[in-house]
């Protein structure tokens, strides 16, 4: 047994810290980042202009489609140092989510036309999968697509649709065929976001901010072209789809940071409660950490770990919820104010804490984490049926 | 032994939840928390005219002479539809210190109180109080000047009055300042559930004999009991969160088809929403015992509030988290009633010491 990483990797690791500490990671994300405040559309494209510009988008595509080509390990390692380094969590959707099934099932003619976009960030992506009906039991989905010569009619509703309000392009799960099977019949589609027959409506989350959406679809009609793959075979892809999701859904690196910030403001209460929980977390996060490393050990020597990862999932949301938990409790009883997601006005601050604004929100914006991607309550019927084999 | 309300109270209880289902619906909440002040002025005359802005005051100062029991009542009803109207900053906190007082003048601000025409919001903490309210840093110096800075005021924007806790040679003060005098400095900022509180500065303000309420033991006595009494009102506030929170997601659940059958099938959702029933009943039972011993005034009556206190930091964030989880996205959506269980959960957790510090002033 060996825990230390190879000397490659170790400089693997430096060129990342040496990127994200010397001008690589833009200043003005970075400051906004470290201070809580809310990213704007430009904020987020920068910022995923320089990690493209670095040759990084394609952190995890294989080389041949002009992606990293890295390791697990290194990939581990690339998502920790962003983490620790306060970057804003990559944007999934295009990079890890679409693109994979596009270099993975789709023609030579959609990787030409949309793998570039996506490793430059020229398009932005958003997810159609969760409908009104269909969460959890997400087979169940019914929006429908109906072929109509070179075309597909759309027609029906996503919701919970993550930044769609910024979105180019969304992949949407769509039924082409009503079986009997309801995995059977669904079609992975592409569809341009400025179709007529599209409307956004905003979702505003419980911290008050403005992040999902209900997509409507109203005889949108799309070119056949857009179909990924075969008619009927979307719910292999959107599984398929569904394990690249899992990447970095530990966010270690992200919480280790978190830690580190929530144990300065601590040991400034004189309060042995806070610190024996703070204690407590890091406990936590060290045995998660380790798990991971685990997991990796075993894909990096010839294992095939599989639904162990939903650990990662369960254990990796909890820490994120405990952490924002124990910043509100830090605030103590300033805790009461909230001025929405975007903080309080510069010229009309409170006395008290600084961290309250951004921890209520974080608070507040965190209770999704255990909701999506699989809720928590799934990711345990995932471990006892595929793990346990009960 | 009998530990069901008597028929006056069932009465009252009646009533309140009558108010809430026909007059304050979510929609009407919301429509309050967006409008510019954070109370609806023909609610708190309602609240006037049914009496329940002058329940809790003492017959001899005009109000009905009910107790902490029917104050839990109102809370409980309160929490059940999140009514986020400031009765507890002019009523409970204001005019239970007043009521409690030999203030000289205090029978026409309580019946401005009562016929809702006023507001009074304690000023009682500071930046660095951490839970200890007797100790403030505000001060009123030998020649009459109040100078400090208060934090949180309750429904400070609205309040026509303040009463500030200070210290005046080595002794707590409680003095009562106009919000509009001179050296008087209000800003408001929005609460996590929808209401707000202020930052309030005094610059020497000048407080003249007669607007002295109380000073030494007897000030530090009414502030505490009056926090008390705001510490039980707000917890049985979060019992009827809690209440609210189980019975919803039962309801939810039992609606909500996935997989073919309704969510509510799931013996794992089954448990979780008994473990929320379990924790409010035991929150009730809490707040039954801290309930009757403020009524009896008893010694031990603070330590038993904090006993309850302490178990709705904990309970009441459980619920309210669980009802969130369960409900999915709808859970996060602000359109929904529900995530709102969360923000008041939080709100109240707060308010007047959170569990940690209630756990520690139970076992003193």
């Amino acid at each position: 047994m060996d825990i230390n990483f190879t000397q490659e990797d170790l400089q693997f690791r430096d060129e990342i810290r040496d990127w994200l500490a010397n001008g690589g990671y833009p200043t003005h994300v970075k400051h906004k980042t470290d201070n809580g405040i809310a990213l704007t559309k430009q904020d987020m494209t920068d910022f995923h202009k320089a990690v493209s510009a670095k040759g990084w988008m394609g952190y995890n595509w294989p080389k041949e489609h002009g992606g990293t080509g890295w390791s697990a390990t290194q990939l581990y390692i690339f998502n920790k140092e962003f983490g620790l380094g306060g970057c804003p969590p990559l944007l999934a959707f295009g990079v890890s989510m679409v693109a994979p099934v596009i270099y993975t099932f789709g023609n030579d003619e959609q990787k030409k036309r949309f793998l570039p976009d996506i490793l430059e960030f020229n398009t932005w992506w958003c997810q159609g999968y969760s409908e009104p009906g269909s969460g959890s039991d997400l087979a169940s989905l019914k929006t429908k697509a109906v072929r109509e010569g070179d075309h597909y009619i759309i027609n029906g509703s996503k919701t919970w649709t993550t930044l769609a309000q910024n979105a180019d392009w969304i992949f949407v799960l769509v039924r082409t065929e009503t079986t009997k099977i309801k995995q059977e019949g669904i079609s992975f589609i592409l569809v341009d976001m400025k179709t007529p027959g599209i409307e956004v409506k905003p979702i505003i989350t419980i911290d008050g901010d403005h992040e999902v959406n209900s997509v409507f679809f109203t005889d949108v009609k799309v070119p056949a072209e857009n179909l990924v793959g075969e008619e009927g075979k979307g719910w292999t892809y959107a599984k398929f789809l569904l394990a690249h999701e899992r990447f970095g859904i530990a966010a270690i690196g992200t919480s280790m940071r978190q830690l580190k910030r929530l144990k300065n403001i601590v040991s400034e209460l004189d309060n042995p409660e806070m610190e024996k929980k703070v204690a407590e977390l890091e406990i936590s996060v060290s045995a998660l950490e380790m798990t991971e490393l685990r997991l990796l050990s075993a894909l990096e020597n010839g294992g095939h770990p599989g639904a162990e990862s939903s650990i990662l999932k369960i254990k990796g949301t909890e820490i994120q919820q405990t952490l924002t938990e124990l910043f509100v409790e830090a605030a103590g009883e300033y805790a009461l104010m909230y001025p929405g997601p975007h903080g309080f006005e510069s010229n009309s601050k409170p006395e008290g804490p600084d961290f309250v604004a951004q921890s209520i929100s974080a608070f507040l914006n965190m209770r999704k984490v255990s909701i999506y991607g699989g809720s928590n309550e799934i990711q345990k019927n995932i471990i006892s049926k595929f793990v346990l084999g009960v | 032994m009998n530990l069901n309300y008597s028929e006056e109270q069932v009465m009252l209880k009646e009533q309140i939840q009558k108010f809430c289902e026909t007059e304050y619906d979510f929609y009407k909440r919301e429509d309050v928390v967006k409008s510019d002040n954070d109370f609806d002025s023909k609610v708190w005359s309602l609240f006037a005219e049914q009496g329940w802005l002058s329940m809790p005051f003492s017959e001899e100062s005009g109000g009905f002479g009910f107790g902490p029991i029917e104050l839990s009542i109102l809370f409980e009803e309160f929490g059940k539809a999140l009514v986020i109207e400031p009765y507890l900053s002019s009523v409970v906190l204001s005019g239970n210190i007043l009521d409690n007082s030999s203030f000289a003048d205090k029978n026409n601000i309580i019946e401005s109180i009562c016929s809702g025409s006023m507001h009074v919001s304690l000023a009682y903490a500071e930046s660095t109080n951490k839970y200890d309210y007797t100790n403030p840093l505000t001060s009123l110096s030998a020649d009459s000047k109040l100078n400090g800075t208060k934090a949180l005021v309750l429904n400070g924007a609205n309040a026509s009055k303040f009463i500030v806790s200070c210290n005046s040679g080595d002794d707590l003060a409680l003095v009562i300042i106009d919000s509009n005098a001179d050296g008087v400095s209000v800003t408001s900022f929005p609460t996590v559930d929808g209401q707000t509180c202020s930052e309030v500065s005094f610059e020497n303000v000048l407080v003249s004999d007669a607007n002295i309420i109380a000073s030494g033991s007897e000030a530090n006595d009414l502030l505490l009991r009056a926090i008390n009494l705001a510490t039980l009102c707000v917890s049985a506030e979060a019992v009827g969160c809690m209440t609210s929170c189980y019975l919803k997601t039962v309801e939810y659940t039992k609606s909500r088809e996935q997989f073919d059958q309704p969510i509510s099938n799931f013996q794992v959702l089954q448990h979780r929403m008994v473990d929320m029933f379990i924790e409010s009943e035991l929150c009730k039972s809490l707040l039954i015992k801290a309930m009757l011993e403020v009524d009896t005034n008893s010694e031990d009556m603070f330590k038993h509030v904090s006993a309850l206190k302490a178990q709705i930091g904990k309970s009441g964030k459980f619920s309210a988290q669980q009802a969130v989880q369960l409900h999915g996205g709808m859970g996060v959506s602000d359109e929904l009633m529900i995530g709102h269980y969360l923000k008041k959960m939080l709100t109240i957790d707060a308010l007047f010491g959170n569990s940690d510090f209630h756990v520690k002033s139970f076992s003193v």
